[in-house]
């Protein structure tokens, strides 16, 4: 066997360098949005309003019942469609409606970890001891104040070793994003791969690219957490 | 003279129901500035449940509240700032677990008071060094002992300057030898003419720092009076079978 894993590191390594950038990018922005759409949905989801609750139960049933995949395709092909027949419906002609691949990845990412996220805030604002709440009421703070003063920054901090759990899925996830053209790193690998027949190095290379963002980033999170604790 | 001092709490014909159970019947009571009183009682009297219905953590099945002249149960009421006025300190001492001992005194004085970090932290400070915990400032709830907690507790309740302090069985969660420093806390306090409506099974407490003592049984009050009248010569029958076990 003749591997050429010097060509293959001169060639790909500097592409693979510029797909960590879009990866980087994604990732970052889509675990933010995730967090936000999360938050949210927890706190509309626990509201006392019934009609608020069924439609974000439906919605983040709906969201894990379905692949990450499906929803890629679907927002980055479907829904471009859709909004082309409704402006066309009001009477606008043409407005061949596109999204970028990576906004709608971005948009793929965050809507799904968001409807995960979303049951991790959930059971975490739950399992915060009613006293916590009943003492604030106390001291003179509103039912809203005591829910983001007291109780949600409570329930992230309990959320934080789930949280780091999933940005390091998601780093990973980033790779279903070449399957609409955005040019991560599995994108970048498999055209290299494709041309040169370098498989063994090319795929070898982008493992090893994908370890060396992830453990670095698992032990950053196990720091957040141990900053962040709070002992009982 | 406390029996000339204006009526600061006008409670009457209160109850509580949960569905059949009713837990508070036809309770009266009314509470005049710098009046001390203890509420004694079995558990499961409903003694918890009435003091939670003072500060709207129960909302009262019925009956009527009066904090000084305000109807406390009408709808216009701001519920947030009536509870500003009226602190609890709880068995359970309910210290924010994610800060330190200053920031748990300071956070609702800085957002509900509008007071400024530095004056809010020199009057915490103020409030350790008086219930003896100056030394924990910057310390977190979970590396404190019970009594400690619930010294720290009743700092963050005084914090907010409230007309009224309501005790529920503030000293039930603790170690027996950490009894002693959060009661004399209290009866500092009382001796300085806060007016506190104490839940306990402190009898010495009671006997020793009421001006009044009531005691309840299955949601209603029984007796009530100074505290040599009830403990020295109870009327009622149930009271006196109380008494005879805890006092042998």
């Amino acid at each position: 066997m003749n591997l050429k894993w010097g060509d293959a590191l001169h060639t790909l390594g500097p592409s693979l360098i510029q797909g960590v950038g879009v990866v980087l990018e994604a990732t970052i922005i889509s675990f933010l949005l995730a967090n936000l759409i999360g938050l949210l949905v927890a706190i509309c989801r626990l509201s006392k309003l019934k009609i608020s609750r069924g439609i974000f139960v439906t919605l983040v049933e709906i969201i894990r019942g379905t692949p990450l995949l499906v929803q890629l395709f679907y927002i980055y092909y479907v829904i471009p469609l859709l909004l082309d027949g409704l402006f066309e419906s009001l009477g606008m002609s043409n407005p061949n409606i596109q999204f970028s691949a990576l906004a709608a990845g971005i948009a793929g990412l965050s809507i799904n970890y968001g409807a995960y996220i979303s049951e991790v805030f959930r059971s975490a604002i739950l399992t915060i001891d009613r006293g916590q709440k009943e003492s604030g009421l106390a001291l003179g703070f509103s039912a809203r104040q005591v829910l983001r003063k007291i109780v949600i920054p409570q329930a992230l901090r309990n959320s934080i070793p789930v949280l780091g759990n999933y940005l390091v899925m998601m780093i990973k996830d980033t790779s279903l994003l070449a399957v609409i053209s955005v040019s991560e790193l599995l994108l970048r690998t498999q055209t290299y791969a494709s041309q040169t027949f370098e498989t063994i190095e090319s795929y070898t290379i982008l493992a090893v690219v994908y370890l060396i963002l992830s453990l670095p980033l698992s032990h950053i999170m196990k720091l957040i957490e141990k900053k962040f604790h709070i002992s009982n | 003279m406390i029996e000339t001092a204006p009526k600061m709490l006008e409670i009457s014909n209160l109850s509580k129901n949960y569905g059949q159970n009713h837990v508070l019947k036809d309770v009266n009571l009314t509470v005049r500035q710098g009046e001390v009183v203890c509420i004694i009682g079995p558990s499961g009297s409903g003694k918890s449940t009435f003091l939670r219905c003072i500060n709207l953590l129960e909302q009262p099945t019925a009956g009527k509240i009066y904090y000084r002249e305000k109807n406390v149960l009408d709808h216009s009421l701001n519920v947030s700032a009536y509870r500003q006025k009226v602190g609890m300190v709880f068995q359970g001492y309910y210290l924010f677990a994610f800060k330190n001992v200053i920031d748990n005194i300071t956070m609702a004085p800085i957002s509900l008071l509008k007071k400024s970090r530095a004056e809010a932290e020199e009057e915490a400070l103020t409030l350790l060094t008086k219930v003896g915990l100056a030394n924990k400032k910057l310390v977190y709830p979970a590396s404190l002992s019970g009594g400690q907690k619930q010294r720290v507790a009743i700092a963050r309740a005084l914090a907010m300057h409230p007309d009224l302090l309501l005790f529920d069985e503030p000293t039930s969660a603790l170690d027996p030898e950490l009894v002693g420093e959060v009661l004399k806390v209290m009866k500092n306090l009382a001796d300085e003419g806060m007016t506190m409506v104490v839940v306990t099974h402190e009898m010495s407490f009671a006997r020793e720092v009421a001006d009044r003592v009531i005691f309840m049984e299955g949601g209603y009050i029984v007796e009530q009076g100074k505290p040599t009248e009830i403990f020295e010569n109870p009327q009622n029958e149930r009271t006196q079978k109380f008494l005879a076990r805890y006092l042998k």
